[in-house]
């Protein structure tokens, strides 16, 4: 009860004129630069996060805004995947399946549609969990001290470093490099430059909007210029945007199904929406049987990944908002955004600053509601906006980067390292590195570094104190069992052929 | 075995061996800690170095690389945006970012008239969007203001 009284407080902060505009604005924002080909939403929000700093609005409502982009671009992203089979981020990969089938048959409206409305469903059943566990989970990590949040971050590192790639060394070095540029500026301890190279702008630090605008979204464009014209929109024929009671019918299980098992997934670290889409739909495609077309164009093989992705973006929040420790790369940019805010989130966010947490929240639920009244009648407009030719769009969207970067640091320094940033993230997704590590690691280093030393500091250079307590140790369990989790997951994840073997 | 494994392996192995080199000449005046500001940095380059000599060792798939023209248009994207770094602050927003989005325009395989107009029209849109909207000011090329 005590929750739904600090919502009902929520709404009242979300309802105001000027967050419901924000809310709208965001989601519609979100969506067309999500919509982009090969733009997802760790680039959306990269890309828009200097535009929101350059608002000078209220903590409360940027964050707000941020969110609504967050969804907005989660939603945009599907709208490619189906529409042209190109996915923004790998966590549409799944959608793009059953989605590009279906509108390949003349059927890329009911896609669209379904993808809405499960978005919808896995968005706003997972808000109500948020509600309810955040303050749950805050209460418990109220008693974490340095050593604690120093496994705990830990921990963070070898869930994404195993689970977003092939390769859990390659995920090592991409942790590595983000730690490293983590260190460049005055340590905040003990004022010594480190890693400045006599240039007095990175004193500052490196600016994680820079490193990730560079390794994200010009690395995208160095890669749209190898590919060539692939994916081009030529005239796109979906059909109307509308699905049937029947289909609806069919696809309601699927959807609260994907929902639940999204959130779980989403909360978990390293694991996010990527995994979560990819469980929802193998799951589907299961206990479908042979009953099931996926892969031809299955309603429910859209209805599944969408519902599980948008859950599990929800449920990736939890520990970003009470821990204060991210578990993937699109949750890493937004702690970014949030400190930049002046927005320290830890267990004691939702104590200290009850109005925004509970505005937050009850803003997501206006910002899902924006999302399904946007887009199934405005979906034609955004159609035509992703028909532009590609010669056209990401110039633009890298011009946009470029200058909003310069607008708010006023730094030429910083465009030459997005640049060079760029070359690196192209090579190194050329190798099979993962990119999300790096972000990660670059905004929580700051953090590593501070609890690593108090607690040293605390036992007088005992590194024992790292293994003191139970909670500690329980996490530098969980992060060694994480190592082990990619081989589980292939167990439980492998499609189809497997009969003797159940999930 | 092949450079795609030994040059990348051994970058990472160079880059961590640097930041740790680098590490060691921190001087604190007074220690607020005991392990002060290496820390961090020295863990960076022992994963750094750790992953360079798995990756230098263990062979996986062979990236391809482009080659050609291809090259050439990334190598020239690049370039361009490069340039735009160094020249923004000098000839302005206007003249700069016309310029770039003219030439990522036709990297991207705009016949040259139309990057021309859709730089335009970029540039101007974006102009409208913060100077207008944002009030943010954007550079007006030092050059002019002699």
């Amino acid at each position: 009860m005590d929750a739904l009284s600090s919502l009902a407080g929520g709404f009242a902060i979300a309802l105001q004129p000027l967050n419901l505009a924000l809310a709208f604005g965001g989601v519609l924002v979100g969506t067309l630069v999500g919509m982009l080909p090969g733009v997802g939403p760790i680039n959306a929000i990269a890309i828009l996060i200097p535009v929101i700093f350059a608002t000078d609005l209220p903590p409360g409502s940027a964050l707000i805004l941020l969110a609504g982009i967050y969804y907005g671009s989660q939603y945009g992203c599907s709208i490619s995947s189906i529409l042209l089979n190109v996915p923004g981020e790998s966590s549409s990969l799944m959608t793009a399946l059953d989605g590009y089938a279906m509108t390949r048959a003349g059927r890329g409206g009911p896609a669209l549609a379904t993808a809405a409305i499960a978005s919808f469903v896995g968005g706003t059943l997972s808000i109500f969990a948020l509600v309810l566990f955040a303050p749950l989970l805050s209460q418990w990590a109220i008693d974490f001290g340095p050593a604690e949040y120093f496994a705990l971050v830990v921990f963070a590192f070898t869930a994404l470093s195993t689970l977003s790639g092939t390769n859990a060394f390659k995920g090592l070095a991409a942790t590595g490099l983000g730690l490293w540029l983590a260190t460049v500026g005055l340590d905040p301890h003990s004022a010594v430059p480190r890693y400045t190279f006599g240039q007095i702008q990175l004193l500052d630090g490196m600016d994680f909007v820079v490193v990730t605008i560079g390794l994200f979204a010009v690395s995208e464009v160095l890669q749209m210029l190898e590919d060539g014209p692939v994916g081009e929109a030529g005239k796109l024929a979906y059909g109307r945007v509308m699905i049937s009671l029947g289909e609806l019918r069919e696809t309601t299980a699927t959807m609260l199904r994907a929902s639940g098992l999204g959130f779980v997934v989403g909360a978990l670290p390293g694991a996010g929406s990527t995994i979560a889409s990819f469980l929802a739909y193998t799951t589907e495609q299961r206990l479908a049987g042979a009953g099931g077309r996926f892969g031809q164009g299955d309603i429910r093989g859209v209805a599944a990944p969408e519902a599980a992705n948008n859950a599990a973006a929800t449920g990736a929040m939890i520990p970003m908002l009470t821990l204060g420790v991210p578990g993937g790369g699109t949750t890493a940019v937004m702690l970014g955004a949030l400190l930049g805010l002046g927005i320290t989130p830890g267990p004691l966010l939702i104590q200290e600053q009850p109005d925004l947490f509970w505005g937050l929240a009850a803003s997501m639920y206006v910002g899902n509601v924006f999302l399904l009244v946007l887009n199934l009648p405005l979906v034609g407009v955004f159609v035509r906006a992703l028909a532009l030719p590609r010669w056209f769009l990401m110039p633009g969207v890298t011009a946009l980067a470029f200058v909003s970067v310069y607008a708010v640091n006023g730094s030429a320094l910083d465009l030459g390292l997005m640049t060079l940033f760029g070359v690196v993230g192209w090579v190194m997704r050329k190798l099979g590195f993962p990119l999300a590590p790096v972000v990660l690691g670059l905004v929580l280093g700051p953090l590593m570094e501070k609890n690593l030393r108090r607690s040293l500091a605390l036992s007088g250079g005992d590194w024992g104190v790292l293994f003191d307590s139970p909670i500690a140790i329980a996490l530098w369990i969980l992060a060694l069992a994480s190592l082990a989790a990619p081989i589980l997951l292939r167990r439980i994840a492998t499609p189809q052929t497997d009969t003797a073997e159940g999930a | 075995m092949s450079w795609t494994h030994r040059v990348p392996g051994g970058v990472l192995i160079a880059v961590g061996l640097a930041v740790a080199l680098e590490a060691t000449g921190f001087e604190v005046a007074f220690l607020t800690d005991p392990v002060g500001p290496k820390a961090l940095p020295l863990l960076a380059a022992a994963a750094l170095v750790l992953a360079g000599a798995h990756h230098a060792r263990r062979p996986d798939a062979e990236a391809r690389w482009p080659a050609g023209g291809t090259l050439v248009r990334m190598g020239a994207g690049s370039v361009a945006l490069l340039v735009y770094g160094i020249v923004l602050p000098w000839l302005g927003f206007l003249i700069s970012t016309t310029a770039v989005v003219a030439a990522l325009s036709h990297l991207f395989g705009a016949p040259p008239k139309r990057s021309v107009s859709a730089a335009l029209a970029l540039t101007l849109g974006l102009w409208v969007v913060f100077v207008r909207l944002l009030a943010l000011p954007l550079p007006v090329g030092d050059l002019w203001m002699r």
